[in-house]
């Protein structure tokens, strides 16, 4: 038996050797199922009783494993495998840029100098999270290692301030260039340790390594709604927070371009570079992927060095899956709680059986209109399927609806639109046997769009036109140029047109409870998806069955 | 009499109505509001903006009073922010499973523990006392989830006589009866914790009680006249302390309504305390108003039913009688 205290290292080794290697890559292309017939999504809320009903065998699917004592518990398990996967999260602390002495670089690249982010990892997730240097994280496709690194010496973070002309008090009280007084105390916002503890605990971690090199900080714990009003009105000195991203990396653009700095936007540092500005304008309106991957690369070196953040750590995923199950699909940038796992799972012994998979909260409407729930979407995003698909290996389009598309780019400079052509499956059928066609692919654009719906506001906006030559092509032509477009609009959900045009009212259709408008005994949730809404029992389940006309089973 | 009830009925009303308004400022007194919370960056400022006239949060704040008034009048509560489905629907599908459990809860609680608490003070000093004492005492200062979860890895995993989370099995049994059976089975467990962190306060709280009745002069009375002991103890003692448990029994009634949202948590049941508490975290003002508006209501009508069951049960008291000399 392996002691314990060697899963995290054999973890990150396992992912190190996935990542080096390879030998994890999976090939997507010779799935084809599903192959199991009943799948429960069953509510389990506490973290406890889902590790429970894990190893009892009342789950067999259970993913987001956040602490560190269920990942070593379940690591010793004979009956569970667990995987680990990077992930699209970023935790950092950040500086009121508008106010001083934030606005001060040589401060802020200190006070990077002076946080010992490795340690604080090492000490509070126990190798369950990987420090992170940079403002994407190492799973993005478009992370960029080369930067300029703040490692920890709070020698050199002194050196550097005295270099720019800080001084000390007596007391080792910090004092700005050409001033008399040292800095007041200020406080750096938190979450409290009730809500997130260790949020919490790494934000007295940081106080602590800046009081030691004259930062009179001490953390403010506050709750979420509180922080998030202080953040949303600038009135802040410091913060820590975590965003979880996608694996496109037009959030910098939302993080640190001026236009963001606005009430409610996303620049809460305030971060005005007019240079930034221009490379984050370059990445949000790319023409393609390689003109993005470049600027991409260039905002991550600019932000290195005018540091408007801290990036402290990111997340692993890591989900738990029982053994008697073959066919799980994880690899270094996604868990075994996915889509691919579920289209390739069988019983590794005995006859057909039902899958048990965790959901840990309560789906809130099952309205793909309306809800932003991540775990809707759970459910949501097996019944209903987009354009295309992402590779679980190398996070890259890969076809799904649509068997090919063209991203091109069309007219003359202001004038300049982006173009995208999809070429669609055929053969593909809605769960009520209706064909799918181009026209459900226009209908929805035009239904999102009409409608303004805050979910896929910002893809759809920019849509000029949707033209249907014929039944298998859609060419969608935007207002602006931008490779992104292709993600937005190749990555929404695609609805069956004559289900939208019985929809009256989008913000409370309930689509699980809506009789079909024309089958009997169906409801309205229809995709093209692998499983079909059966039932939504609230607090218990909601139960899908395998759709037996779903392309991928056809060898496709 | 009648006007007594009359200032009663015309007080509740009046309790009512500020309930309403403070229902409606305390949670728009609180920072932010139900799009501030998403801090997503796919989620532009102008989606969020889109999102406040979805739900109706960029009207004056007159007018959102106004049609918050007509909708509680009305019992019209409007649409969850959070799961966009009518707040009734939402309350109606967990009211069942939060009735059921802290019902059953409250009923076996409290007679257990007003049995116990009589016992107890029958004989002072006793076994029965001490045992009732030392138990009481654990049972309610032992933390809930802690209990539960130590009940819930005990008797449905290690010894799986029960199951461990919801209120029915998967898949769902066959026939009526079956599933009735198969939803007392899930009961059970998550409502025998809750009988076994409640009876403790009743049992102390009645010991204390009796043994201050049973000290009184109308007690060495009845024994004087040789009544038996079960007699003295029941219809007399026991009756005499009956008013404040009664008052006690019916001020916890809108509490099954509330839900028990650490319960519900461990034993991943449907009901009323996390959907409380997911709408206050969440800024949700129609379903958090809703809720705490029908727990208000729940809470006047308990009172005046307090007041009722005491002058029903205490022959002494009638409020606003004319005691004529």
């Amino acid at each position: 038996m392996i002691p314990r205290r060697f899963f995290p290292l054999i973890l990150f080794l396992g992912l190190i050797l996935q990542s080096v290697t390879g030998c994890a890559a999976f090939d997507v292309s010779a799935i084809k199922g599903p192959h199991i017939k009943d799948l429960y999504m069953v509510i389990y809320r506490d973290p406890d009783s889902q590790m429970l009903a894990l190893q009892k065998g009342e789950l067999d699917v259970l993913g987001d494993i956040t602490r560190p004592s269920d990942v070593d518990r379940l690591g010793s398990s004979p009956e569970v495998a667990l995987s680990i996967s990077r992930g699209f999260h970023l935790f950092f602390m950040a500086f009121n840029l508008r106010k001083e002495p934030w606005n001060d670089r040589a401060l802020r690249q200190a006070a990077a100098m002076a946080v010992p982010s490795r340690q604080i990892v090492r000490d509070i997730f126990s190798g369950y999270s990987e420090p992170v240097d940079t403002y994407l994280p190492p799973v993005s496709p478009y992370h960029e290692p080369d930067v300029e690194i703040h490692e920890h010496d709070p020698d050199g973070a002194r050196t550097l301030l005295a270099e720019a002309g800080w001084k000390w008090t007596p007391d080792g009280i910090l004092i700005p260039p050409g001033d008399e007084e040292p800095l007041k105390p200020v406080k750096l916002l938190t979450p409290t340790a009730q809500v997130a503890p260790t949020t919490a605990e790494i934000s007295n971690r940081i106080a602590d390594a800046l009081k030691g090199i004259g930062i009179p900080l001490s953390a403010e714990p506050l709750d979420f709604s509180t922080m998030i009003s202080r953040l949303d009105h600038h009135d802040f000195d410091l913060f820590v927070m975590a965003w979880s991203l996608s694996r496109d990396p037009d959030s910098l653009f939302a993080f640190f371009h001026s236009s963001m700095d606005v009430v409610g936007g996303y620049n809460i540092q305030g971060l005005h570079d007019p240079q930034l500005d221009e490379v984050l304008e370059a990445l949000r309106w790319a023409p393609d992927e390689k003109t993005a991957h470049k600027a991409a690369r260039e905002a991550q070196r600019m932000l290195s060095e005018i540091s408007p953040w801290i990036p402290i750590y990111s997340r692993y995923m890591v989900a738990a899956v029982r053994k008697e199950w073959d066919g799980v699909v994880s690899t270094r940038s996604t868990s075994a709680d996915n889509l691919w796992t579920l289209l390739n799972m069988k019983p590794s012994q005995g006859g057909e059986r039902p899958v048990m998979w965790c959901l840990s909260e309560e789906p809130r409407s099952l309205n793909p209109l309306s809800t932003s729930s991540a775990y809707d979407w759970q459910v949501l995003g097996l019944i209903y399927d987009g354009l295309l698909a992402v590779d679980p290996e190398t996070l890259g389009d890969i076809p799904w609806l649509a068997t090919g598309w063209e991203v091109e780019t069309v007219g003359d400079g202001g004038g300049s639109h982006t173009r995208l052509t999809f070429r669609l499956r055929e053969g593909v059928r809605w769960h009520d046997g209706f064909a799918f066609t181009s026209r459900d692919v226009r209908k929805t654009l035009e239904f999102l769009k009409k409608h303004e719906i805050p979910r896929y506001y910002d893809s759809v906006r920019d849509i000029e036109r949707v033209e249907t030559p014929d039944d298998h092509t859609v060419i969608v032509t935007m207002g602006n140029v931008s490779f992104w477009h292709l993600h937005n609009i190749g990555g929404s959900p695609v609805f069956p047109a004559h289900i939208l045009e019985s929809v009256k009212d989008w913000e409370t259709w309930q689509p699980a409870r809506e009789t079909h408008p024309s089958e009997k005994g169906s409801t309205a949730l229809v995709g093209t998806g692998p499983f079909i809404f059966r039932e939504y029992r609230p607090g218990e389940f909601v139960h899908l069955v395998r759709n037996e006309d779903f392309w991928l089973l056809g060898g496709d | 009499m009648k006007s007594y009830w009359s200032r009663r009925v015309l007080g509740a009303a009046a309790v009512l109505l500020l309930v309403i308004a403070a229902n409606f400022f305390l949670f728009r007194i609180m920072p932010g509001d139900v799009v501030s919370t998403i801090i997503d960056p796919r989620f532009s400022p102008e989606a969020k903006e889109r999102m406040r006239e979805v739900f109706g949060l960029d009207l004056p704040m007159g007018r959102q009073f106004v049609i918050y008034v007509r909708r509680m009048l009305t019992f019209d509560f409007g649409i969850s922010f959070l799961s966009q489905r009518p707040v009734w629907d939402e309350l109606k599908s967990r009211v069942p499973n939060t009735v059921a459990l802290l019902g059953s809860a409250l009923i076996l609680s409290s007679a257990l523990g007003t049995w116990l608490g009589v016992k107890a003070a029958r004989k002072r000093g006793g076994f029965t006392e001490k045992v009732v004492l030392l138990s009481g005492s654990i049972s309610f200062s032992f933390p809930s989830f802690f209990v539960q979860l130590v009940l819930l890895l005990l008797f449905a995993y290690t010894f799986p006589v029960f199951p461990l989370r919801g209120s029915v099995s998967i898949p769902l049994p066959e026939t009526g009866l079956a599933r009735t059976l198969d939803y007392l089975w899930h009961l059970l467990l998550p409502a025998g914790s809750l009988v076994l962190l409640g009876f403790g306060s009743w049992a102390i709280y009645v010991r204390n009680l009796m043994v201050k009745t049973l000290g009184e002069d109308f007690i060495l009375m009845a024994r004087a006249k040789g009544l038996p002991e079960s007699r003295i103890l029941w219809n007399h003692a026991f009756r005499s302390a009956l008013p404040p448990v009664l008052t006690l029994f019916l001020l916890a009634l809108p509490g099954i309504v509330s839900g028990a949202v650490l319960t519900e948590t461990v034993f991943s049941l449907h009901g009323v305390g996390k959907y409380l508490l997911d709408s206050i975290l969440g800024h949700d003002y129609p379903a958090a108003g809703a809720a705490f508006y029908i727990l208000g209501l729940l809470t006047i009508v308990s009172n005046l039913a307090a007041d009722a069951a005491y002058a029903l049960a205490d022959p002494r008291i009638r409020v606003g009688r004319r005691v004529s000399s």
